[in-house]
């Protein structure tokens, strides 16, 4: 298929047979609240995200407005309207709400509206967990919330160095709070990560190679690659932090190397594909709307994609750049200044290339196009102030200055603009309405002068010291400029707000395509589109977009829903050809992701009253402990409730699976989990190493005194993974017995792995040895601490199992949760076997 | 069944170099940095037995071992960058 053909993939919705489907497939009608509690369809989830996203920029904003009112003129401490801690919180939790709690979400509600439409996808690979990856995500940011009413929220900044971030600076319950906010929003971002990589890999339409995707959803999936590593990494220094804020571990209590460039190394490691992760979607919206509004295809389309790629990849070897005044070496810092430079020049193809096909085109300035245009605009000037950062010397001087400051929202608010862009270029699709266009030209006016008014002087201004509210005189203007800037950005967000909501109750009905010159599939189906997304099973195998009926639809046997209706696009003009009965039950309700969230939330209040290992004396005490217990059960009781219920999703499979084909959903789902479990006990692993390359590293050093324990529990893994895969031949024998005999003989061995650790480390503890007695025993105890919690986790599901295999499941030919649990049993195994050299031989 | 005999000699062989990473450290006789070179191939050997066979990975899409080859590139870079910066 020629890039030309994607020329005509589009087309206009015309009486097509799904708006009849008014019962939503069993699900309560919108306007009930039910409806957006158990809802698993990737639509309303969407609708969840961007609602919840806007939101959380009114909070993030407030916050900001503060910021800039304290810096309307120079204070001493104590002075102006927030106190010195207070200012401290503020300026940090707008960056953090920022950057995880608005910006990203923002881009993943469109994600899930829009991706599953590209692509010809009913719904997402796992719906549930989809679901479960946005109440996690609400639940993380109501953490957030909660922080400021234990004492005190996080103060550190947004990056949390350390040792600033350890309870010996900052000791208040609410800053722990808001870590293991952060945490949660990791593990929803990792969820849905799998399943996005899943979904895009797996479920697109037959014809639809990864050459012909669209650019959007070519941008959402090179952001979930970059997710699943980097978070992973986010991940391992949160879990790390909250060892030291609540255990007591030493990791980022020593100020060398050893602590506080740890902690940097691991952060900007994340940090730094985290800047991509977040204009990425961005980007993908800005092309798409450059596209529909210019009329024109986007010159250089493979090149354009093959930067993306290039830049997804080159994000990894860029990270020591934030790191220039620390104390890594010269020749490492020259090395990663080199990477910097190259990482800007697929950049630069992609914005020439954005830039030629405005000039080729001929642009229709309606507002999305405005927003996508300004974006550009702010990105060039955020690209071209960085390219100062990125040089070592001119870093020297910069870093720590509201330069820095400049720079990062010129990149960052740029994508925020594409984004605004993208939430009118989309509005009409995902809510059936038509918003106000003189009023979003006038929004965009008052957001794109608020903007350059706001962070422009602050390059002028840029000798003041970040996150410092005292400022020489001579600045005094221009900090008084931004501060009336930020006031007029924050109207223009009321006004995109006051738009879209007055356009959805009393707005003009939209149609199913009111962009002329639209090329991707969303347009081709009614706003909003129905329940299972299109009127006949999508293909593009002729060139164009067709839907198929069930008769000349060859997927519908493979478990694909079958086709409710037939269409195919003739000239751009969707037909409608017939309806059919769906054949296969598609659930879209579950409660379990919400009970499952909210029992996290409850487990993470209980937890953040944890210090040195053991709750406090007394009624707060008392309180936060019943409350981690009772969180603790309830999310163990929720996701067996979870796993234990019917559910049938869309499986997919029938159209492009590249480069997975042949590996079911939920196996890949599982693949892609490891890797990014890889990533996680790698950069466990990789603490270990760096601290003890600080420390000097020159002789045998084993934690435990001998090795034969650890030797023993070697045997103990070994064997039980022999059991499993034992226990999956006996399966795919169809012996009953087998398989009981092989998954009890696992559970035995793990079981014995988790006594024979507990009797080291008790003898370990008599000897004094203890987690923070030094950071050697802290990475001994912590590191196989997180095997453990992951042997933990696979004993319960080998319970399952067993009671499954009791009552005569996976001998019927369906021996594949068996297989799956196998692949997670056997990670944990291949785990140890690095674990046991490095802790208990080396 | 075939696979049953692979597995089962597979566990045999994961179990003795299991054992000789201890020998290798106990008997002591390469030097210290050698026996760690020597101790950490066995890791990856042994590692690579179990992925290969237990989970199937020689008889799946290779891109399958790619994915993990990612995730195990992405902890040797930070491994290896992170403690050279401060050597």
């Amino acid at each position: 298929m020629s890039d030309d053909d994607l020329q005509t993939d589009g087309g206009t919705a015309s009486a097509l047979p799904g708006e009849s489907h008014g019962d939503d497939a069993h699900l309560p009608p919108k306007s009930s609240v039910k409806r957006w509690l158990v809802t698993t369809n990737h639509k309303d989830v969407g609708i969840l995200y961007t609602v919840t996203a806007m939101f959380f920029v009114l909070f993030g904003g407030v916050l900001a407005l503060l910021i800039r009112a304290q810096m309307l003129s120079p204070r001493a401490p104590g002075t102006g309207p927030l106190s010195a801690m207070a200012y401290n919180q503020a300026v940090s939790l707008h960056g953090l709400i920022m950057v995880f709690w608005f910006l990203s979400p923002l881009a993943f509600g469109f994600a899930n509206y829009i991706v599953p439409l590209q692509i010809g996808a009913e719904d997402l690979a796992f719906p549930r967990l989809n679901a479960l990856s946005y109440w996690l995500y609400l639940t993380s940011g109501l953490l957030v919330f909660t922080s400021f009413f234990q004492g005190a929220s996080f103060a550190g900044g947004w990056t949390m160095y350390a040792p600033l971030n350890i309870p010996a600076f900052m000791p208040s319950i609410g800053a722990t709070t808001t870590v293991l906010a952060l945490l949660m929003f990791t593990v929803s971002v990792t969820v849905g990560g799998v399943n996005f990589i899943t979904t895009i890999h797996r479920m697109r339409a037959p014809g639809l190679t990864m050459r012909s995707l669209p650019l959007f959803t070519w941008s959402i999936l090179l952001t979930v690659w970059m997710m699943l590593f980097a978070f992973a990494a986010l991940l391992a220094a949160l879990m790390i932090l909250l060892s030291d804020r609540l255990l007591g571990t030493t990791y980022f209590a020593a100020t060398t190397a050893g602590g506080s460039v740890l902690w940097t190394h691991l952060f900007w490691f994340f940090g730094h594909p985290e800047v991509y992760i977040v204009f990425f979607p961005a980007l993908g919206a800005m092309a798409e709307i450059f596209q529909t509004f210019s009329g024109r295809r986007i010159v250089g389309r493979k090149w354009f994609i093959v930067s993306m790629v290039l830049v997804a990849l080159q994000s990894f070897i860029v990270w020591m750049h934030h790191m220039f005044l620390t104390a890594i070496n010269l020749q490492v810092k020259t090395l990663f200044m080199a990477t910097t430079i190259g990482i800007s020049l697929p950049f630069d193809l992609m914005v020439f290339a954005l830039i030629y096909t405005l000039i080729k085109g001929r642009i229709r300035w309606d507002t999305p196009m405005l927003f996508a245009f300004g974006s550009l605009v702010l990105f060039i000037v955020g690209g071209i102030t960085g390219v100062f950062l990125g040089a070592v010397v001119l870093d020297y001087e910069f870093r720590g200055t509201y330069w820095v400051v400049a720079h990062f929202h010129y990149v960052m608010v740029s994508g925020v603009t594409a984004l605004i862009g993208g939430l009118y270029y989309w509005f009409p699709k995902m809510t059936g309405k038509m918003y106000d266009e003189f009023l979003g030209k006038i929004t965009f006016a008052v957001y794109f002068t608020g903007f350059n008014l706001l962070y422009f002087p602050m390059f002028l201004a840029w000798g003041t010291p970040r996150r410092v509210f005292a400022y020489r005189p001579e600045y005094l203007v221009w900090h008084q400029v931004a501060s009336v800037g930020g006031l007029i950005l924050g109207i223009s967000f009321l006004m995109v707000i006051y738009n879209l909501t007055k356009s959805l109750l009393s707005g003009e009905e939209a149609a199913g395509n009111p962009w002329p010159y639209s090329t991707t599939a969303e347009w081709a189906v009614s706003s909003p589109p129905p329940m299972e997304n299109f009127p006949g099973t999508p293909s593009y195998t002729s060139g164009v977009l067709e839907f198929l009926g069930d008769d000349e639809s060859s997927e519908s046997s493979s478990g694909t829903a079958a086709a409710d209706g037939g269409t195919a696009t003739d000239g751009g003009m969707v037909v409608h050809e017939g309806d059919h009965e769906e054949e296969v039950h598609i659930d879209h309700a579950s409660y379990w992701p919400l009970v499952i969230a909210v029992f996290s939330f409850i487990a993470a209040v209980g937890l953040s009253g944890l210090q040195l290992g053991s709750y406090p004396e007394g009624l707060g005490g008392t309180f936060y402990m019943a409350t981690s217990l009772i969180g603790s059960l309830g999310v163990i009781g929720a996701v067996s409730g979870m796993g234990y219920e019917s559910f049938t999703a869309h499986e997919g499979g029938a159209g492009e699976a590249w480069p997975f084909e042949g590996v079911e959903n939920t196996k890949l789902g599982i693949w892609v989990f490891l890797a990014s479990d890889v990533v996680l006990f790698g950069a466990f692993i990789g603490a270990a190493i760096f601290i003890r390359v600080d420390y000097g590293w020159m002789q045998w050093q084993p934690v435990p005194h001998t090795a034969i324990p650890g030797l023993v529990n070697t045997y103990l893994l070994l064997t039980s993974s022999f059991s499993v895969i034992l226990a999956l031949v006996a399966a795919q024998k169809g012996s009953r017995n087998g398989v009981l005999a092989g998954l009890v003989t696992t559970f035995f061995l793990g079981i014995g792995f988790l006594v024979n650790k507990a009797i080291e480390w008790i003898e370990l503890f008599h000897e004094g040895v203890w987690l923070s007695t030094n950071v050697r025993a802290s990475t001994y105890f912590l590191t196989t601490g997180l095997h453990m919690g992951h042997v933990v986790a696979g004993l319960l599901i080998t319970a399952y199992l067993i009671w499954r295999a009791w009552g005569g499941a996976y001998t019927d030919g369906n021996d594949e949760p068996l297989e799956y649990f196998g692949l997670y049993w056997h990670f944990v195994d291949i785990v140890w076997l690095f674990l046991f050299p490095l802790f208990y031989i080396i | 069944m075939a696979r049953t005999k692979l597995y089962t000699i597979i566990y045999v062989v994961l179990f003795v170099l299991a054992t000789a990473q201890v020998a290798v450290e106990q008997v002591d006789l390469l030097g210290y940095w050698a026996a760690i070179a020597v101790i950490a191939v066995l890791s990856m050997v042994k590692a690579l037995f179990v992925a290969g066979y237990y989970q199937h990975l020689v008889w799946e899409p290779r891109s399958l071992s790619y994915l993990m080859l990612i995730g195990f590139v992405g902890f040797i870079a930070l491994t290896v960058a992170a403690s050279y910066s401060i050597l």
